[in-house]
């Protein structure tokens, strides 16, 4: 026996080929997200101006809706959705509380350069109940940020602005230099978004929170150039096999 | 937005560093960097209010017993008799113009005007305009200065009813349009675009010892998009954009009289006002139980009064008053957010989060099963943007497209993995499996759709098995037998002929819809999802890769596993990769005949045949060394 091992031919080795690295975090998140026991929703990337805005308390005045921000289409009748959010509106509009969703996909902003692109992907998840607060979204980051930097990853809560969340925060991680690199923002959901959608925002309340993949992936993997993941190149998408 | 570490720290009584600044800054949610004695703030949009020196000091009061300067051009002044026309008095609803006379003006700047040239690099314009320049960054106001001489004594602000000409104060010429916010003189030409920049016809010069500061309150729906539109980023439309205060032009221009006299003697003074709306103020119920909901905590009442009242709000029993210049407080979670600052949101501590109504439901859907098909058969996946220049029929259309060669979405996967197969090509890859699944939109009702595109060209594979044969449209076709319904597929040839390349193997491709028409018969169901380890990626080299191909006979059969660890653990920094591309043992003769295919690449230059040809030289001496092992034809 040990003699045909020894003068057998050699392995076929099969070359793997590997999903999208962006994907492959996106999915990771998704899977952790779901194992604590959110859902998946979805929805359209061309999105009217109600949903991806008004609904979510973006005010006509937010730099966000501006022509140099947002892609517009069809006569300005539509928007190419600027992030994940809509899907979190039209969850809260067909479902009624407790409830807790996540929606990952492709979104659209009017940047380009090394450190901005015109498509990226976003994570978001919205999380309704009775008595949820800022203290249990801390919980929440805690373990997601863990779960992506480990368990000894130093955090930071900074106070921010998302116009659909109230208090809002961004969450930063510490590099091994040293510095504060942000990694997330999340917040209370804003009562006007919970009123907007028909929910009582007087016995509910909610948790939200949404992430940057490419972001994630950059610091993950010490990609310096958010562009290399969109390529196509396989010198750089066979490393992640 | 920056602002002086000095000019902070003069006005606060505590004795403290820049970094204990700063991390109170950062408590408080003022994101900034630090250079020198400088903070360069980038402040979030609903904070209008924190653009100047005051507007930070009052939120530092939360921490210090800070100073806010009281200063001000105490004497009466008379009322200027002047021909305001405000056509728009919602976008407008307070507005004022100070007239002020004076001798000589001093160019010797000092106090807080020198130090505010000297500390922050600013470049000094003209006498009035630095003091505007100076209080606006003081106060948060922006003010425009108009020659009084130049202006005359009537003023109309209105919007623009036709596109207009409109030289701005800085010699650049642009063209307003209809709609836009502006003030016109007696003749009907534009002086100022509101909020944004004034025009050269009305400007101040070095000359200019009667002016005219206009001090207003502008909705900033009114300004919004306006600099960006016309390139045009001024210091005031940022506040303008951002809100300012309603109520503070009385303070804002007694303080910038009073710096005047600091530096010329004045001979009049006279002031126009405008107010069209009542002092709107905003009451918020106070809820301390509603407050603790939102945070988590169990904060006392009389702790979060204390709290609001050294943020300026004014405290009732059930209510809170909330100052005019904090346009971002609106409800009891806006209250919760200057509680939870004050507290530090790092110090609210965390309760357990835990979703009881739902289970663990990870599916494994169809896209996830086919993807894994793939991948196991040497398939990468790629991700494309949707922009393109072709215009098909039902295209749907950017309207404000970056550039024309994106100015429509895509219908199909296939012209993008096109590019990616021949950019792979180009790079010396000889065997290109790529996929890519995606969502295409277009105008007609039916087609929107999820669609899967699979593309590939060259050698099947690098094992010795399949190095040798070519993707066709059989292989690809194999792939999928026993798992899709062939007939469901239409696997196709794309021709190379109106494609830019000099290769002529096939190309193989097949599209189709991700719905429930089709059926995959396949199981994997392991996540391809990434581990939490340290993997770090190797930068991809952008020069050419070098090939070598050796192939040696075996003619005793026990010494080919030797030859085979010899040759996988010999190690270069410009060998990138080693397999075996052929292999066959004639048992009769025996012997066996197996060939190494090596590819070099450096990060750094394009290798040379000298330095290609030293490492084979190597993995010669290494290998034929070896009792029985030989490259026949060797010299």
């Amino acid at each position: 026996m040990s003699q045909n091992r020894d003068f057998g031919p050699p392995k076929i080795i099969k070359n793997q080929g590997s999903h999208h690295p962006i994907n492959q975090v996106k999915d990771s998140i998704i899977d952790f997200l779901i194992s604590l026991g959110f859902e998946i929703a979805d929805g359209p990337e061309i999105e009217t101006e109600e949903f991806n805005f008004d609904m979510l308390n973006i005010k006509e005045s937010h730099p966000a809706r501006q022509m140099h921000d947002t892609f517009y289409v069809n006569n300005k009748s539509h928007v190419l959705r600027t992030h994940t959010s809509p899907v979190q509106i039209r969850g809260m509009l067909n479902k009624k509380p407790p409830f807790a969703f996540i929606s990952g996909g492709k979104v659209y902003r009017k940047d380009d350069d090394s450190t901005h692109l015109p498509m990226f992907h976003q994570i978001e998840g919205i999380y309704v109940d009775n008595n949820v607060s800022f203290s249990n979204l801390k919980d929440l980051i805690y373990k997601i940020v863990h779960f992506l930097f480990g368990e000894d990853i130093k955090i930071r809560f900074r106070p921010s602005y998302f116009p659909f969340t109230e208090p809002s925060a961004e969450v930063d991680i510490l590099s091994k230099d040293g510095k504060w690199l942000e990694i997330l923002g999340c917040g209370v959901v804003n009562p006007i978004v919970l009123q907007n959608c028909k929910i009582d925002n007087e016995q509910y309340s909610g948790l939200a929170f949404g992430l940057g993949i490419e972001r994630i992936a950059m610091l993950k993997f010490g990609v310096l150039d958010i562009r290399d993941f969109y390529k196509s190149n396989l010198d750089f998408l066979s490393q992640f096999k | 937005m920056k602002l002086s570490y000095q000019h902070l720290k003069q006005k606060i009584n505590s004795k403290l560093n820049k970094n204990e600044l700063s991390d109170k800054l950062f408590q408080l949610g003022h994101e900034h960097e630090i250079h020198d004695d400088i903070y360069d703030f980038e402040f979030t949009p609903n904070r209008g209010d924190c653009l100047s020196i005051n507007g930070l000091l009052r939120d530092l009061k939360l921490f210090y017993d800070v100073s806010i300067s009281n200063d001000i051009f105490n004497k009466s002044i008379n009322t200027l008799s002047l021909n305001f026309n405000n056509n728009v008095k919602k976008h407008c609803s307070n507005i004022s113009f100070l007239k002020i006379e004076v001798d000589e003006v001093s160019q010797n700047y000092n106090g807080e005007l020198k130090e505010y040239f000297d500390d922050m690099d600013v470049k000094r314009n003209n006498f009035f305009t630095d003091i505007s320049n100076y209080i606006s960054y003081e106060t948060g106001q922006p003010t425009h200065c108009y020659d009084a001489l130049k202006l005359g004594n009537y003023i109309k602000l209105d919007f623009l009813d036709k596109k207009v000409k409109f030289e701005t104060l800085l010699g650049k010429i642009i063209e307003l349009n209809k709609g836009d916010l502006v003030f016109f003189n007696e003749n009907n030409d534009v002086i100022n675009l509101a909020g944004i920049v004034g025009g050269i016809n009305t400007a101040c010069s070095k000359n200019t010892r009667s002016v005219i500061v206009e001090c207003a309150y502008f909705d900033p729906e009114a300004i919004i998009g306006k600099s960006v539109l016309y390139d045009i980023r001024s210091d005031a439309s940022h506040k303008f954009e951002r809100n300012t205060d309603p109520a503070c032009h009385e303070y804002v221009l007694r303080r910038f009289l009073r710096i005047i006299e600091k530096h010329a003697n004045i001979n009049k003074i006279e002031l126009f006002s405008e107010s069209n709306a009542h002092e709107k103020k905003t009451i918020v119920p106070f809820r301390i139980n509603k407050i603790n909901s939102v945070l988590g905590t169990a904060i006392e009442k009389s702790k979060c009064s204390e709290i609001l009242k050294r943020l300026g709000f004014y405290i009732n029993e059930d209510s809170i008053e909330v100052p005019s210049y904090r346009h971002d407080i609106q409800n009891s979670n806006d209250i919760s957010e200057e509680i939870a600052r004050s507290i530090g949101f790092d110090k609210i501590k965390s309760t357990n989060f835990k979703i009881t109504f739902n289970k663990d439901s990870k599916i494994f859907s169809q896209e996830d099963r086919l993807k894994n098909l793939l991948t196991e058969n040497g398939f990468y996946e790629v991700i494309n943007n949707p922009f393109t220049s072709q215009n098909n029929e039902d295209a749907i259309e950017i309207d404000n497209p970056l550039d024309s060669s994106r100015k429509f979405l895509r219908q199909n996967l296939k012209d993008s993995l096109i590019d990616n197969l021949l950019y792979n090509e180009r790079r010396q890859q000889d065997s290109v499996k790529l996929f890519e699944i995606s969502n295409v939109y277009s105008s007609s009702p039916d087609a929107n759709k999820r669609l899967i595109g699979i593309i590939a060209s060259g050698r099947i594979d690098k094992n010795y098995r399949d190095f040798s044969k070519f993707i066709d449209k059989k292989y690809i076709g194999s792939i999928f037998e026993g798992i899709i319904d062939l007939n469901q597929l239409n696997i196709v040839d794309i021709s190379r002929e109106s494609l830019n390349t000099k290769l002529k193997h096939p190309i193989t491709y097949i599209e189709f819809l991700l719905d429930s028409s089709i059926k995959i018969n396949y199981s994997s169901e392991v996540s391809k999802t990434l581990p939490i380890n340290n993997f770090k990626y190797s930068p991809v080299s952008d020069f050419p890769r070098s090939i070598r191909d050796l192939s040696y006979s075996v003619k005793d059969p026990a010494k080919f596993k030797i030859l085979e660890e010899r040759i996988y653990e010999f190690r270069d920094r410009l060998l990138r990769e080693v397999f075996i591309f052929d292999y066959f043992h004639n048992e009769k003769q025996s012997e066996i005949k197996i060939g190494f295919r090596f590819v070099f690449q450096s990060n750094e230059k394009t290798i040379t045949e000298n330095e290609v040809n030293n490492i084979i030289d190597q993995i010669i001496n290494n290998t034929v060394s070896i009792d029985s092992v030989s490259i026949p034809g060797l010299k």
